[in-house]
């Protein structure tokens, strides 16, 4: 809003226009004769005031009132076409004319003034409003001076606007110009500092073509400044609360972890300790069946610990946000019959039986991460479900996203519980009956988040599910077909 | 008679090397050692290795670098020895010249399938070049562009006929999903792993007896594809 310009726009229409209007009266009152009284005249000639003054302000109103002095008093007032006056009586009226025209429109210009400025103060809170509720709940400081930089170019029209933040340990410094398309042209038109009662929280520079800002203008643009300022401090306040939290978190789940893994990793190492040591004993002599039993629990614990480690470190990825996937286009199909092949000893008691359609289309993943998941997600379902139930795992395309369920046998969990099984060392049967970490969904449901899908569980009225959502474009796109295809050059396919 | 074939190990780990060394001399190889890279690469220079199994984390060097080192003046093969999620270092290795890769940990058969294979890839790489590849069930000519799967001749559209060519003349061996991709659709087209997942699918059920359980053309997660003859 530009207050400058708007009041040199009043003046160059009022003048002419107030010269109209008095015009007009005059040649009214003329025309109607000498009929009218003086003091009718003297009257109407009031109107052209509050008109102009209502119009174009305090300054055009003194303006008219001044003009309608003069013209009453040069056409109205014996002798006429003199500005002299003879009778006393007039001279009395013209007085009064002129007190009453000038007390008039200071009264109504002082109302209209006061009702601007009112209403400029009520779009300065509104814009400071507008600006409040946007910084709310930003707490990335980007984003902070990018709606900051918008809102001022927004509400002064300013040519350019660039902001930036002071260095932070956590976030660096940060810059924003906008618009982003625009010519920096150094020096600029202004500078502001943005701080806060604790300390200095960057800078903005302002491009405009005008001269000066406006003492309303500049006031505003502070207030902007300093609320930016407190966006900023919030946010970097923010982030340390966080790291700080994160600590905490880490260190309390390191302790846990501690004390469930040195269980964990026992127990297959005791079963290998007890068959390898079983068999080198020369007390006892094995039969060829007994031997074949504790090679193969050496070598299936052996994988048991192989998966407990690989868990582990996907934990401790997941933890560091360090679980950085690969994400190509895979089919689902191939991996979870990948893992089913790997596991076959174990699912020995759980047939796998699936539901996805042949044309079940490509989902971006991590393909090894994907087969923690599948393994994971199987070994919990042999924790869990009676023997001889099947796993049934089912594909499909559900409004442009993968939906991958499997389901098995096993007792339901109380709804409230439903989602803290995907938390670390969860463990919905309190008894040491079942073993394990408690790491296994907790790891899949990292992974999934990791593929940018996302993972939960239901009990259904045949069983227990886990469902996984997963994206089915990648960066935004869809998987490509090979060229030659769209070329049309390859034969036609009649073998399937 | 010949010699047995002479197996260099390079890993630090002194009880994979006193298993592997157990297990390799049981099943007739000659086997010698080296806990650094430096010291690999010198042993396989002086006692020029029939194939070299090669641990990616050394102590004093990266893996990869001993990998491309030795390709410089040598062609033996190399099978790597990697982590689980170390697809990103398989991959380079890959690229760098290995010829296949295990992930610990490893099943013993499948480490001697793959020294079979990499001894007899070492043999063959120096025979002239076939125009009539078979590869177990498969035989493909590759001058009349014919592919036959037990005698039975098959219908392949020229990209799946290149694809499988490719696959086959290269059996055994792990093939990186870019070395196929640049190989088929062309350097520009090697980003494309979808292009690699459509192919493989209309592969398996031309050539698969249960495409849901390939026998023939393999996943290796992560790193690529390799089209199996053997175990």
């Amino acid at each position: 809003m530009n207050y400058t310009r708007d009041r040199s726009l009043q003046l160059a229409i009022g003048i002419p226009g107030s010269l109209a209007i008095v015009g007009l009266v005059t040649l009214a009152l003329k025309l109607a004769g000498s009929e009218l009284q003086i003091q009718l005249i003297a009257l109407l000639y009031l109107l052209p005031i509050l008109v102009c003054t209502v119009l174009w302000g305090l300054s055009v109103g003194i303006l008219a009132g001044f003009l309608s002095f003069l013209a009453f008093n040069y056409y109205f007032i014996q002798p006429y076409y003199t500005l002299a006056v003879h009778r006393t009586q007039d001279l009395i009226t013209l007085i009064v004319f002129f007190i009453v025209a000038v007390v008039v429109s200071q009264l109504i210009g002082q109302a209209r003034q006061a009702e601007r400025v009112a209403k400029k103060r009520e779009l300065e809170a509104m814009r400071m409003y507008e600006l409040i509720s946007a910084f709310a709940g930003l707490t990335d400081v980007e984003l902070i001076l990018k709606t900051l930089a918008e809102k001022i170019v927004d509400t002064f029209h300013f040519d350019q606007v660039e902001i930036t933040s002071a260095v932070d340990q956590n976030a660096g410094q940060v810059k924003y110009h906008f618009p982003a398309s625009s010519i920096l042209v150094e020096p600029c038109d202004l500078s502001m500092t943005m701080f806060t009662a604790r300390s200095t929280q960057g800078e903005i520079k302002l491009w405009f073509d005008q001269n000066t800002l406006s003492l309303e203008e500049t006031r505003l643009l502070s207030a902007f400044s300093n609320q930016g300022a407190l966006a900023i401090e919030r946010a970097h306040l923010f982030e340390s609360e966080n790291v700080a939290r994160v600590l905490e978190e880490s260190d309390r789940v390191k302790t846990s972890l501690l004390n469930s893994v040195s269980h964990e990793l026992r127990s297959p190492l005791a079963a290998i300790k007890a068959s390898a040591s079983s068999l080198r004993s020369r007390t006892v002599e094995w039969e060829s069946a007994a031997r074949e039993e504790l090679i193969a629990t050496i070598d299936e614990e052996a994988d048991a610990l192989n998966l407990l480690v690989g868990n582990l470190l996907d934990m401790s990825r997941i933890d560091a946000g360090a679980l950085k996937p690969m994400l190509r286009w895979n089919s689902i199909q191939e991996i979870i019959k990948g893992v089913e092949g790997k596991m076959r000893n174990q699912l020995h008691h759980h047939p796998v039986v699936y539901d996805i359609p042949a044309d079940f289309p490509l989902v971006p993943t991590d393909y090894v991460m994907m087969e923690q998941v599948f393994t994971n997600l199987f070994s919990n379902c042999i924790k869990y479900a009676p023997h001889e139930t099947s796993i049934n795992v089912s594909g499909r395309k559900i409004e442009e996203r993968a939906l991958i369920t499997v389901v098995n046998q096993s007792p339901p969990v109380p709804e409230e519980q439903l989602d803290f099984i995907f938390t670390k060392f969860h463990r919905i049967t309190a008894a040491d009956k079942i073993t394990g970490t408690g790491l296994g969904l907790s790891i899949c449901k990292g992974i999934i988040e990791a593929n940018k899908g996302k993972i939960w569980a239901e009990n259904l009225p045949d069983g227990f599910a886990f469902r996984i959502s997963l994206p089915l474009t990648l960066e935004g796109e869809l998987p490509r077909t090979p060229k030659d295809e769209i070329d049309g050059k390859k034969p036609p396919d009649t073998s399937d | 008679m010949e010699k047995n074939p002479l197996i260099l190990l390079i890993d630090d780990e002194p009880q994979i090397l006193r298993a592997l060394k157990t297990i390799l001399g049981a099943a007739h190889y000659r086997v010698i050692s080296a806990s650094t890279g430096e010291e690999g690469i010198a042993l396989a220079a002086s006692q020029s290795p029939d194939v070299i199994i090669l641990d990616l984390s050394l102590p004093d060097m990266d893996g990869i670098q001993v990998c491309e080192q030795i390709r410089e003046w040598s062609t033996t093969p190399i099978i790597i020895l990697s982590v689980r999620d170390g697809e990103r270092e398989k991959v380079a290795a890959l690229d760098k010249g290995a010829d296949d890769y295990l992930t610990k940990p490893f099943n013993i058969d499948e480490l001697l399938a793959r020294i079979r294979v990499a001894l007899r890839h070492s043999a063959a790489s120096i025979g002239n070049k076939e125009t009539i590849i078979k590869a177990g069930r498969l035989s493909i000519d590759l001058a009349r562009h014919i592919v036959t799967l037990d005698d039975e001749e098959l219908r392949l559209t020229s990209t799946e006929f290149k694809l499988l060519s490719y696959l086959a003349a290269h059996a055994d061996r792990v093939l990186t999903h870019q070395g196929i991709l640049t190989h088929v659709w062309g350097f520009e087209e090697s980003d494309h792993i979808e292009y690699l997942r459509v192919y493989i699918g209309q592969l398996r059920k031309k050539i698969e007896k249960d495409p849901d359980n390939p026998e023939l053309l393999i996943t290796d997660p992560g790193i690529g594809y390799r089209y199996k003859t053997e175990g």
